[in-house]
């Protein structure tokens, strides 16, 4: 809410800012990440979901409304010139390797494995491998409001133990962050979604991305392994997602690795890549990236044709969607995209009935189905993420949701987990003779899939002449 | 001995140029609040709970009801969130509670 406060704000109206108690930091990093510090707020004690109404009520009254008004009538002290932080050059900390890794730790500048140090020469020598210039600026990040600059991708990508050639895949992924369809800005809601990459194109092979065995394994492809890192640990220092900012995962999910495509197993079975989904025809080097919520695994899939493993698979994605539906309407309307992961031996079994992607997406839209019931209930009564307890009947009648949400009024008949077939989607990667698939949900608009092409061409921006550009 | 190491700041600098926040109000009394919601965490309870205790304290308060500027948290965020200056204006909005974040 603190954007809606910052857009009054900047039209000359104050405001008050409501927010839970632990969410007084959050509120107060979004408020300078889009220029306008020391925001007031006014906390509700505890959580309001969590209390009865004349528990809420009576707190809110005697708790909150006085910081409403106090917060609408004092006046700022404001500082024009803000918190003064080093520059880009700036030594920030010098010591041994495992002095550098507690400085680090304890800034909250690592997430607590080794890193390899940023010297000034290692970032410059990473840089020039590549010839862009370090201090383009691709825009400006939210939540943080920092600039996103070759040289901050390649810091974090040196701490990663990245290498100078895979800096065009990262600069695809900060494309991905800065482009405002992926909402990046919500990477720490609490109900702590992480990134999936998804990899196409022949970079995969160059670059030696693992998409066999162990596929979405930490540490069972180096590429893999440190190209995710990077974004974790960029997400971190440049889009300011640590506890003390804007991270505010209840529990969170572990990280996933970089999942390469079996693009050999795609061609054989005529397959488009994963990426043409998104507009990239086959061949294109490509990153696209959603945030999920969760994971689940469909084991030993026993069948020799799809009608006999559709059921299973479809199983696994009805299963693995819960509170996610409040991304088909409500928090983002169609927005709810989950994946299904298919082994190479499962998506041959299509390939050999002549199945095409969309066929297969239609089969799974027809049997991922659960009973009307719990879907209202998981959106608007078990969760309280859909103001006014509409039933699907009633949105279908709003034109929110498509006439196949309320072919009856039934509350046991079966109705879809999203909007149409083109939003099951499917990638094809794992232990190519391995019966087994995976499906991971997805969390809608806040981390909506984008995509992006990887330009590998050398860059003539710069041959390392750092010394010679202005320096922020 | 152990080799040391110089390293430089993995943040980078703001891109966003330090904004004055509004001027407060001197007072509430006869001014007009307004209400932006992200149709989240019980707003739909809170709001006129919020509304009946300013009325009570201050005089002549006018609420401008959130369903006027719409969800500012879904779908339409992006668009609703920059037609809420001009929604401001419209309806002489003196002053915005907005909530909630949980």
């Amino acid at each position: 809410m603190l954007r809606a406060s910052v857009a009054c704000e900047a039209a000359g109206v104050p405001t008050v800012s409501l927010v839970c108690e632990g969410f007084e930091r959050q509120a107060g990093a979004t408020g300078r990440g889009l220029g306008f510090d020391k925001l007031p707020i006014a906390v509700l004690k505890g959580h309001v979901d969590a209390q009865s109404y004349d528990d809420m009520v009576a707190s809110f009254i005697e708790h909150t409304v006085g910081q409403i008004v106090s917060g609408l009538t004092t006046p700022i002290e404001w500082d024009e010139n803000g918190t003064a932080e080093p520059c880009a050059l700036d030594i920030v900390a010098s010591g041994t390797i495992d002095e550098i890794h507690r400085i680090f730790v304890a800034n909250g500048w690592s997430d607590g494995l080794a890193i390899i140090p940023p010297t000034r020469h290692r970032v410059e020598a990473f840089i020039a491998a590549t010839g862009h210039d370090p201090w383009r600026v691709l825009g400006t990040i939210r939540p943080s409001g920092r600039d996103v600059t070759v040289w901050s991708i390649a810091v974090n990508a040196v701490m990663a133990g990245c290498e100078a050639v895979q800096l065009p895949v990262l600069l695809g992924l900060a494309d991905v962050l800065l482009d405002p369809h992926y909402n990046v800005q919500h990477s720490g809601n609490t109900t702590g979604a992480d990134a999936i990459i998804v990899l196409n194109g022949p970079v995969i092979g160059d670059l030696g991305f693992n998409h066999g065995p162990g596929a979405m394994r930490d540490g069972a492809g180096a590429p893999n392994t440190v190209v995710a890192r990077w974004l974790r640990l960029f997400l971190r220092n440049v889009c300011g997602f640590t506890a003390d900012e804007h991270d505010k995962a209840t529990f969170g999910n572990s990280s996933r690795v970089v999942l390469a495509e079996d693009e050999e197993a795609l061609a054989e079975i005529g397959w488009e890549p994963f990426a043409a989904t998104f507009g990239h025809p086959a061949g294109t080097d490509a990153v696209t990236v959603a945030r999920m919520n969760s994971g689940a695994m469909i084991g030993s899939v026993f069948g020799s044709t799809p009608e006999q493993i559709v059921p299973y698979l479809a199983d696994g994605l009805a299963r693995i969607t819960g509170w996610d539906l409040t991304h088909v309407y409500g928090l983002g309307q169609g927005h709810y995209r989950p994946l299904l992961v298919l082994s190479p031996v499962l998506a041959r079994i299509f390939g050999r009935a002549g199945w095409s992607k969309a066929q297969v997406q239609q089969a799974l839209f027809e049997h991922a189905r659960i009973p009307a019931w719990r879907f209202e209930k998981l959106v608007g009564d078990w969760t309280n993420l859909t103001a006014g307890r509409r039933t699907l009947v009633d949105l279908v009648g709003e034109g929110v949701v498509p006439p196949v949400f309320a072919e009856s009024s039934d509350p046991d008949r079966l109705v879809p987990i999203v909007t149409s077939a083109d939003k099951l989607l499917i990638a094809v990667a794992g232990d190519p003779n391995r019966t087994n698939a995976y499906v991971l949900s997805h969390d809608g608009s806040h981390g909506d899939w984008t995509s992006k092409a990887i330009d590998r061409t050398y860059s003539d921006d710069l041959v390392c002449r750092i010394d010679d550009r202005p320096k922020p | 001995m152990e080799p040391s190491f110089e390293v430089v700041w993995p943040k980078s600098p703001l891109g966003m140029q330090a904004r004055r926040p509004a001027p407060r109000l001197d007072t509430l009394h006869g001014k007009r609040i307004g209400f932006a919601w992200d149709y989240l965490f019980r707003g739909d309870e809170l709001f006129p709970v919020l509304a009946e205790q300013l009325q009570r304290r201050f005089e002549g308060v006018e609420i401008v009801n959130y369903d006027v500027f719409g969800n500012l948290h879904g779908p339409q965020e992006h668009e609703l969130v920059e037609q809420l200056p001009a929604g401001l204006a419209r309806h002489r909005v003196d002053a915005v509670v907005s909530g909630n974040g949980c």
